[in-house]
């Protein structure tokens, strides 16, 4: 009689055994009453797990919202093919009866005006890469001095950071991770990164001189005119503040106005932001 | 072009619809990682949000379950990395596999008396005996026996060797063995055909060690 061979038992019951080895594994256990037992004995156990599946029931809150999840980014992709429908339409009467006007339609096509800045793209692209693990922070810090300080040399505009007032009983909502330098129109803007609640968010400016904020939900609030897009499911919220211009990227579900809060909750809007914090 | 756009969103329907038939595996694989509800459905829709977003730009070819449970690791792993650096002074164990049985100390309701009488619940106690492992150990336990994925599936969605996976599973299992034994011990011989008799005589077990 050959030698017990316990070891196999496991990889055999997971079905990691195969041609000849299983064929000598089936052979031996069929003759040795020794191997069968525990060979029973393991099959027992694991149907034993087997019976507790699932060990843990999914509540309904998170199907529900896992569910809806896919339907808001289909439903906005379903808005952009409307809307390039729309623009080819017009594109083409236009070509057709006043050829001559293609240049300007061209222009008009590449107009950030109304439509999504090159900015915000910019800002989602850096963001993406960012969240992939694809672009490297140059430099790590929780500090804004020490970011701002970071940047001066190296961006043609003065950046400040804003330092969080942390009042009593609000703690800090979000958490200043790092920065790194990004091209831009032949020059550099900076780039902020943040968390809050473990979500990233980012920060891109430059300044006024070369991008204006465009496209996208206008949202006017505390002076402020701000631009609300999604792109590519990321929502981008633009701005021009004291000759410099910013794009926040995130992923948090709320429009416009909500996204503000991340920076600037203040204490009669705190219920704003545990909305944001969902 | 409209036809092309058809045939795309067919394909995206028919990949939510197959998503979230996992949805039950990867909330469990979220409890198994986390052991916390809060944490597990953050894990969990933060895994859909990737994925969703991830499927917007191109759908994934191939095995759709494993993709998303790759995705849910990762997130966690780097979830651990993080909190590592924020607080090295506990002690994570996500990586160590020789630290052997000392896992993050679960925080633990068996010994609370108004738990107790639910302990007789089958599900329960095992779900106890796995959270009791360490992170290593939970989380190929689930993958193998809970989602019936291969070694080297498993190897992929964790990022190591066959051999490392193998190694793990064995070590996991006897790990598990010892601490669910009494359920599996006094039933030997118990002919194969008599499934229904022996889950009876597994209970009974399990009601005279308690
Ligand atoms: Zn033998």
């Amino acid at each position: 009689m050959s030698e017990h061979i316990v070891h196999l038992i496991e990889l055999y019951l997971d079905e990691e055994l195969e041609g000849e080895e299983r064929q000598r594994f089936e052979e031996h256990v069929a003759q040795c009453a020794e191997c069968r037992v525990r060979l029973e004995r393991e099959q027992r156990f694991m149907a034993l797990l087997a019976h507790a599946r699932p060990l843990y029931t999914v509540p309904e809150g998170v199907r529900r919202h896992i569910e809806q999840l896919w339907a808001r980014p289909s439903g906005s992709r379903m808005r952009v093919f409307a809307w390039a429908l729309g623009v080819v339409a017009v594109v083409l009467a236009v070509f057709v009866f006043r050829a001559y006007v293609y240049d300007s339609v061209r222009r008009s096509w590449a107009d950030p005006g109304n439509r999504r800045s090159e900015f915000a793209l910019l800002a989602v692209d850096t963001h993406q890469r960012w969240v992939r693990g694809q672009l490297p922070l140059e430099i790590l810090s929780q500090s804004p001095e020490e970011i701002s300080a970071w940047f001066a040399d190296k961006v043609p505009f003065n950046l400040k950071l804003p330092s969080f007032r942390e009042l009593p009983g609000q703690p800090k909502p979000y958490q200043l991770e790092g920065a790194r330098l990004v091209g831009f129109k032949n020059d550099y803007a900076a780039y902020i990164t943040y968390r809050m609640r473990n979500r990233p968010i980012s920060l891109l400016v430059t300044s006024e001189t070369v991008a204006r904020p465009s496209g996208g939900e206008e949202i006017r609030s505390q002076g402020l005119v701000f631009h609300f897009e999604e792109i590519n499911g990321w929502k981008v919220l633009s701005w021009s503040d004291r000759g410099l211009t910013y794009a926040l990227v995130s992923d948090f579900e709320e429009r416009g106005q909500a996204s503000c809060m991340v920076c600037h909750p203040s204490a009669s809007e705190q219920h704003k932001l545990e909305g944001l914090r969902r | 072009m409209i036809r092309r756009w058809r045939a795309q969103n067919h394909a995206e329907r028919e990949f939510e619809r197959q998503a979230l038939e996992y949805l039950e595996g990867l909330y469990n694989f979220a409890m198994a990682l986390t052991r916390d509800r809060t944490e597990a459905e953050d894990l969990v829709q933060e895994t859909y949000l990737r994925a969703f977003r991830g499927a917007a730009q191109r759908l994934p070819t191939g095995d759709v379950k494993a993709w998303l449970f790759t995705i849910m690791r990762n997130i966690w792993i780097n979830d651990q990395r993080r909190k590592r650096r924020q607080q090295d002074t506990e002690e994570l164990d996500v990586k160590e596999e020789d630290e052997g049985m000392r896992g993050r100390p679960l925080a633990d309701e068996r010994h609370r008396p108004d738990v107790m009488h639910e302990q007789r619940s089958l599900g329960q106690e095992i779900r106890h005996a796995i959270e009791s492992l360490p992170a290593v150990y939970r989380e190929v336990i689930v993958l193998r026996f809970l989602e019936g994925f291969s070694y080297s599936q498993i190897a992929a969605i964790i990022g190591c060797p066959a051999g490392t996976v193998m190694s793990r599973i064995s070590r996991a299992r006897a790990e598990l063995r010892k601490r669910l034994n009494h359920h599996v011990v006094g039933t030997v011989n118990v002919p194969k055909e008599e499934g229904h008799t022996a889950s009876k005589r597994i209970r009974g077990a399990g009601e005279a060690y308690e």
